[in-house]
């Protein structure tokens, strides 16, 4: 009864963009605890405090750099069908998603500095009422799939 | 096919009026802050005048450039006073027209007419909408008119015969059916907090302090007084939006015209919404805390795009209220692609402790913080234990799904129990939640969107049994051969 879950996973180099993502935005966590500490040798505040902004910014970048990226990396599948498009995402809750090829509207591919760099892209599907994406594709991948999607897609005006 | 035509010189007024109304706040700030001084009275005095000339030329120079006409099965509108701009509508893309009629309208027998097209939302202007703030009703029918001349010559052209023009009354309310509507509506919140704020408003005007020294001593053995003061204030809110619903929904009537669905009411204000059916997305029907013990529910209809009422959503209000066990009576023959009463499957028993435990989670740090924070009432907070209790179990009780000819049926509550219909083509995706705990008890949470005005609406529903949502799912699939 059940439909086989979605294979295709997204591009490993993912991962990578992921983690350079996260490393920036806990260089700001880092920042903030070394704000913390500074105040706190300053006005001779308690040593704990030290110890505990220094336990959360690690907590935080090991999390976020490491733990996190990889699961979500491991979970993200998607598969383009002719009929639909499947995506099953998420960390601790799984998400999984149908979009039948009907509903699709437009297809969009996007990409950052830091994709661009890796080269990959995001696609974007758009329904009359939702969005989703598939995050962190080969450029060349996103590109077909674009082009596939754009084809298998035929909106049934009488319906939206 | 027509002379360009102005609106009726009353758009003017009610142009500069709407302005003057959105202007309202910063006027008064202005005037509360700006007023302190003596020596600017003066200036400030001026200033306001100067505002409200400078409004009303406004609002009639733009009178006096907005003209509209009906040319090359068009509407074109030519407006703007400094940026002049020219709208053309084609009539084969508008999906209705709605008139209402403000206090001023109905003075001069006048119509606003709003121009709906598939482009346009619930949200005010948007691109490929018009607004005729006020014209003749002769001249609304005859836009009316050459609408319906033009569908049906574009029906024709696609071989179909012409259809009969059929008009149905589809529902009407009666007075007590208004009265029930205006003494149990959500509404009376809103009044309340308003009058609250309303009166700490004038704390500084009003010696509120002097008034209560004066009372104490009739206070402090009278606890009697403060809630008697306070029935009093609750009363007068509820009087006040029991009237406001009144107005808004008197003489409410559901017709179908063809194959739209009309909606007209209003008692100082009228209007009248038009939903064609093939633009309905779901049906909802809703049973607010006070209205389903006695069994009575709303039902709305999600709409894309078409007429939505103002600034909501484009979930329109059909059925304002009726008896629950009347609803399929009254819209089954009319929406045919919906029916009503289907066999709901519950979630199932294992899920009540995920359900008990979720809203425990949000009760806990109240109580916890209650207790410790408000030493001997804090313990009061404990009652909030059982109350959350009984109110997981309604959630619980009430979350059900429903599969039946095509029709998916969600029933869920957050604080009004939902019932949500809808027709596997207009779903616009489907999706499962699973988290790690839902996955060990074996269920699961589903979510449908559907199309709603710009954006989505839809149902979900929590802790259902995986094997039920996995035959929903399967259903949704356009892969599987059914």
């Amino acid at each position: 009864m059940t439909i086989s879950e979605p294979q295709k996973r997204i591009s490993e180099q993912a991962l990578t963009v992921w983690k350079i993502a996260a490393s920036l935005h806990s260089l700001v966590v880092w920042v903030l605890a070394g704000g913390l500490i500074a105040i706190t040798i300053l006005f001779d505040f308690p040593k704990w405090i030290i110890a505990a902004a220094i336990a959360v910014a690690a907590v935080y970048s090991y999390l976020f750099i490491f733990l996190l990226p990889t699961l979500r990396w491991k979970r993200w599948r998607y598969e383009v069908r002719e009929q639909e498009i499947e995506l099953q995402y998420g960390v601790f809750i799984i998400k999984r998603t149908l979009i039948p090829m009907i509903r699709v509207q437009h297809v969009d591919t996007q990409q950052g500095p830091l994709l661009r760099k890796y080269s990959l892209s995001t696609v974007t599907v758009s329904t009359a009422a939702t969005v989703h994406e598939i995050p962190a594709l080969d450029m060349e991948e996103a590109e077909n799939l674009r082009i596939s999607i754009s084809r298998l897609a035929r909106v049934a005006d009488e319906d939206v | 096919m027509s002379d360009p035509k102005r609106l009726h010189p009353i758009a003017a007024v009610v142009n500069a009026l709407r302005q003057l109304k959105e202007m309202i706040i910063p006027f008064l700030i202005f005037v509360v802050f700006g007023s302190r001084g003596t020596d600017w009275d003066l200036f400030y005095f001026f200033g306001s005048i100067g505002v409200v000339v400078l409004v009303l030329v406004y609002g009639v120079l733009s009178w006096y450039r907005f003209t509209y006409r009906i040319e090359q099965g068009e509407l074109r509108i030519e407006y703007g006073l400094i940026v002049r701009k020219k709208r053309f509508i084609p009539f084969d893309r508008i999906q209705s027209l709605d008139l209402s009629e403000g206090i001023l309208q109905r003075l001069f027998g006048l119509v606003k007419v709003k121009v709906e097209t598939a482009g346009s939302g619930g949200m005010g202007l948007q691109d490929g909408e018009a607004v005729l703030t006020a014209i003749t009703k002769q001249d609304a029918q005859e836009i009316h008119d050459y609408l319906v001349s033009i569908k049906k010559s574009g029906q024709i052209l696609q071989g179909e015969e012409e259809p009969e023009s059929s008009d149905d009354l589809l529902y009407k309310m009666s007075v007590s059916e208004l009265l029930m509507l205006a003494t149990t509506s959500g509404g009376v919140g809103v009044v309340i907090s308003a009058v609250f704020a309303f009166v700490f408003q004038f704390e500084e005007f009003i010696p509120y302090e002097q008034i209560f020294d004066g009372v104490e001593h009739f206070v402090q053995n009278g606890v009697v007084f403060i809630s008697v003061v306070v029935f009093l204030g609750f009363l007068l809110a509820w009087m006040i939006a029991l009237f406001g619903t009144m107005l808004k929904y008197a003489n409410f009537t559901v017709r179908k015209v063809d194959n739209d669905l009309v909606i007209t009411r209003g008692l100082l204000e009228k209007r009248q919404f038009t939903i064609p059916l093939n633009r309905i997305q779901a049906v909802r029907i809703s049973e607010n805390l006070i209205r389903q013990p006695l069994g009575y529910a709303s039902a709305y209809v999600e709409s894309a795009g078409g007429s939505a009422l103002d600034q909501e959503s484009s979930k329109v209000l059909i059925l304002p209220i009726v008896k629950k066990r009347k609803i399929p009576g009254l819209l089954e023959p009319h929406l045919t692609e919906y029916h009503f009463r289907v066999n709901i499957s519950p979630a199932p028993k294992r899920a009540y402790s995920r359900y008990l435990l979720k809203s425990w989670l949000f009760t806990l740090p109240i109580i916890i913080g209650a207790i410790w924070l408000l030493r001997p009432w804090g313990f009061g907070a404990l009652l909030l234990l059982p109350v959350s209790a009984l109110w997981s179990y309604f959630n619980y009780k009430d979350a059900g799904w429903s599969l039946d000819q095509g029709m998916l049926t969600f029933r869920y509550r957050n604080i009004v129990k939902n019932t949500v219909y809808m027709r596997k083509n207009k779903v616009q995706s489907f999706s499962v939640k699973e988290s790690f705990f839902q996955r060990k008890k074996k269920l699961a949470t589903i979510e449908a969107i559907v199309k709603s005005g710009h954006g989505g609406a839809g149902g979900k529903v929590i802790d259902l049994e995986k094997k039920h949502v996995d035959t929903m799912y399967h259903w949704y699939s356009h892969e599987t051969v059914e």
